[in-house]
């Protein structure tokens, strides 16, 4: 991905963009960037893309980057690659965490300078596990599994689309999400399967994390907002069962973990309470 | 035998482009009245019979309808006026390649001694034709396959399929054509399709997958079409540069709406008019029958010709159109207006003229436009009564405005808004007709009252089109 950084920083504004739209007022921090989170409408979005979402916020968070967040029922087709989220930032759209950490650092904003090449490439590992694990176990569950894709995610996803088009979207989606799976070779996978890969992963983090406040000890990276992002997003979602927030609830510095991130970047007035654009109802514990 | 073939006649031009003059250019010519005896030049004839050869799978009760006046004629140069108009008819039907019609004295036991018995001859189209095309336009390149099943069911209906592969989109169009018996104006049609656009000018892409259906009658001396139209569009930005604008508009909609056009052409060639005048008016209403758009959408054309000396033609025109979102939620890009161009106001750059964002024509809710155009034949009229006729130089003075309705202001606000920041153009330039469907313009222009923003093509500007202010 390119990024063209013609965009002064002092002035440069930043949104991020999901589905829903929450208009907290706009912020401009002495910081100065206010990133537009763009996220697919509340009751449209599904686990996945939150999951994502609250990953780039988390980030954007940690960066100290004031974010304004707007729900858009039509914010994967406004991304330019198709995914949610994305940042709007002054005349510039990017989208997906890794571009985006990309974009900030270039901008020079960073949350891993301080990590030498070895912890990097760690960094890099664990993130393509959370994406290959997590990321994949949510899309599978989503929408392979036939019980919360016919409850769930097929009348959320569609719910902003009139008749027949809600189902005509909803099926594709559905059918492009499971030629995926066949590509990566979960299409042969059941339920249970599934489940023990989250708790695997699952175990991975909560070994690499121990006891430290954050993966590379005192200082967050883009690794614990992605983390954060997709644990956080697992145990406050209610699924048609609750075995995936099961696994994940028996890694207990996990929950702490996502605890932490919460109460330091979400629930502290540090960005002040009208530009919290992140309305999640439930918080942990 | 007092036989009188009025075969001499040209075929009539069926539906589709032909380059060259037109039938509308000729002055029909009489029946050529060739009578081989007096006999019955001035006598009193009865029609006994009339046959119709050639016919596979075409139903005869059918065509009875179209030639059912033939058995009117009183006298021979009736029965010759009233035969061709049938063998008119008959080919307007689109089924047959060629009619003949063959007049001849009645034979048999019941023959009367002044009756005629009258034949057409005709030859039908194949069940099944196809095309291959290849187009190259826009950066892109296609493919088009089509496919036409006249007169399927043996009632003039009609069944086109075209497909078309490019190398960056595929478009498709499947459509049924009936006419009811005896009034083949009085039609209804169904259609099914595909189709992919890209505007550059907006940044943006569209794909439409719809299906329509329409009934068009005439209604004393206009033209009307009823029609619902249910389309799934998906709009995109063309690259990445696309401004947020045009971004923000990204994504899926349905569109259902149910429109009315009523259309009084009285214009001599749809092209290069002499003479004559047209009115259009559309209007469109969305969301009511479904759909997640919603407006009330105004759209007229007026165009008068008259001729002057020297063969000259002033033609002048005004497009006027106005689009009202019905409920809270703004108006779609995609049904916007769009102004400028070489087919338009001249001078400007294609659809560049009005509200944009970074570059991206947004399009506006209300626009006007209109043109005075002096046509003439080309200087010292090189190629006259051939290739040259094609030709016309003419010189034009445009104007138009387009921009966005602000419900605060009120109706006279609108106006008072269209009225300032007038654009015009005027220059003068080359026209080619293409066939009765298109031409080709090569025009030098001076844009004038250019706004903020607008993109001008000052200077050459060529334009292709079948529809022209």
């Amino acid at each position: 991905m390119t990024l063209m950084l013609s965009v002064p920083l002092t002035l440069s504004n930043f949104s991020c963009y999901s589905p829903v739209c929450i208009d907290s007022s706009h912020f401009i921090m002495s910081l100065a960037a206010e990133a537009f989170v763009s996220q697919i409408a509340e009751d449209q979005i599904l686990l996945s893309d939150c999951a994502s979402s609250l990953a780039v916020q988390a980030y954007l968070r940690m960066c100290n980057l004031p974010v304004q967040v707007s729900y858009r029922p039509n914010a994967e087709y406004m991304s330019p690659s198709g995914k949610v989220p994305f940042v709007h930032v002054g005349n510039q759209v990017v989208s997906e965490l890794g571009p985006i950490v990309q974009f900030t650092k270039a901008k020079g904003h960073s949350l891993s300078d301080g990590l030498d090449d070895v912890q990097r490439a760690e960094m890099k590992a664990y993130m393509e596990l959370v994406n290959n694990m997590l990321l994949t176990a949510e899309l599978y569950i989503q929408w392979c599994d036939d019980n919360t894709a016919a409850e769930i995610s097929r009348p959320r996803y569609s719910s902003p689309y009139s008749w027949p088009l809600n189902h005509i979207l909803a099926y594709q989606k559905q059918w492009e999400v499971r030629r995926k799976m066949t590509a990566v070779g979960w299409a042969g996978k059941n339920l249970e399967q599934v489940y023990e890969d989250v708790s695997q992963c699952c175990q991975a983090l909560s070994q690499r994390l121990g006891t430290q406040p954050y993966f590379f000890n005192k200082q967050p990276t883009e690794l614990d907002a992605l983390v954060f992002g997709h644990l956080f997003t697992i145990l406050t979602t209610r699924l048609t069962s609750d075995e995936l927030s099961e696994k994940v609830k028996s890694y207990s510095n996990l929950l702490a973990f996502c605890r932490r991130i919460e109460q330091s970047y979400f629930e502290d007035s540090q960005a002040g309470s009208s530009s919290r654009g992140y309305s999640k109802g439930p918080s942990l514990f | 035998m007092g036989t009188v073939h009025a075969r001499s006649l040209d075929p009539l031009p069926m539906r589709g482009p032909e380059l060259g003059v037109h039938a509308d250019d000729i002055e029909t010519p009489d029946v050529e009245q060739e009578t081989k005896q007096e006999v019955l030049e001035n006598k009193d004839v009865i029609v006994q019979r009339v046959h119709i050869d050639g016919l596979g799978r075409t139903k005869e009760d059918y065509l009875t309808y179209e030639i059912a006046d033939v058995f009117r004629a009183k006298n021979l140069i009736d029965v010759m006026k009233r035969a061709h108009k049938a063998r008119q008819n008959l080919l307007r039907l689109g089924i047959f390649r060629q009619v003949e019609v063959v007049i001849d004295t009645s034979q048999g036991v019941d023959a009367l001694p002044n009756g005629l018995d009258v034949t057409f001859e005709v030859t039908e189209l194949r069940r099944m034709t196809g095309s291959y095309n290849t187009m190259v336009g826009n950066n892109e390149g296609s493919m088009v396959l089509g496919l036409k099943l006249p007169n399927v069911f043996g009632q003039a209906e009609k069944l086109t399929f075209q497909f078309s592969y490019g190398t960056k989109e595929t478009s498709y169009g499947l459509s049924f054509f009936k006419p009811q018996p005896g009034h083949f104006e009085r039609n209804f049609a169904v259609n099914l399709y595909k189709v992919t656009g890209q505007f550059p000018w907006s940044s943006l892409r569209e794909t439409d997958r719809g299906v329509s259906t329409e009934f068009s009658f005439p209604l004393w001396k206009t033209n009307h079409t009823l029609k619902w139209e249910g389309v799934w569009r998906e709009l995109g930005c063309l690259a990445r540069t696309a401004s947020f604008a045009v971004r923000e508009e990204s994504g899926h909609s349905l569109k259902s709406s149910l429109s009315h056009a009523m259309v009084i052409d009285t214009r001599n060639s749809t092209i290069l008019p002499r003479r004559g005048a047209l009115l259009k008016i559309n209007q469109e209403l969305a969301g009511y029958t479904g759909g997640d758009a919603s407006f009330l959408k105004e759209d007229f054309e007026i165009q008068f010709n008259r001729r002057l000396f020297w063969d000259s033609v002033l033609s002048t025109s005004l497009w006027g159109g106005c689009l009202l979102p019905i409920g809270d939620k703004p108006t779609c890009i995609a049904d916007r207006f769009y102004l400028g161009g070489p087919t338009s106001v001249r001078g400007f750059s294609m659809y560049s003229i009005g509200p944009q964002s970074e570059g991206d024509y947004l399009g506006g809710e209300m626009y006007w436009a209109g043109g005075v155009h002096l046509y003439t034949p080309l200087p010292f009229r090189p190629g006259k009564g051939g290739f040259g006729d094609l030709f016309r130089t003419h010189f034009f003075l445009n104007a138009g405005n387009l921009c966005n309705l602000n419900y605060g202001d009120g109706p006279q606000a609108h106006l008072r808004k269209l009225a300032e920041c007038i654009r015009w153009s005027y220059g003068a330039g080359i026209v080619l007709r293409l066939g009765n469907i298109a031409r080709l313009e090569l025009n030098y222009c001076i844009p004038m009252g250019v706004q903020r923003g607008d993109r001008i093509c000052d200077g050459v500007q060529f334009g292709a089109g079948i529809r022209f202010l």
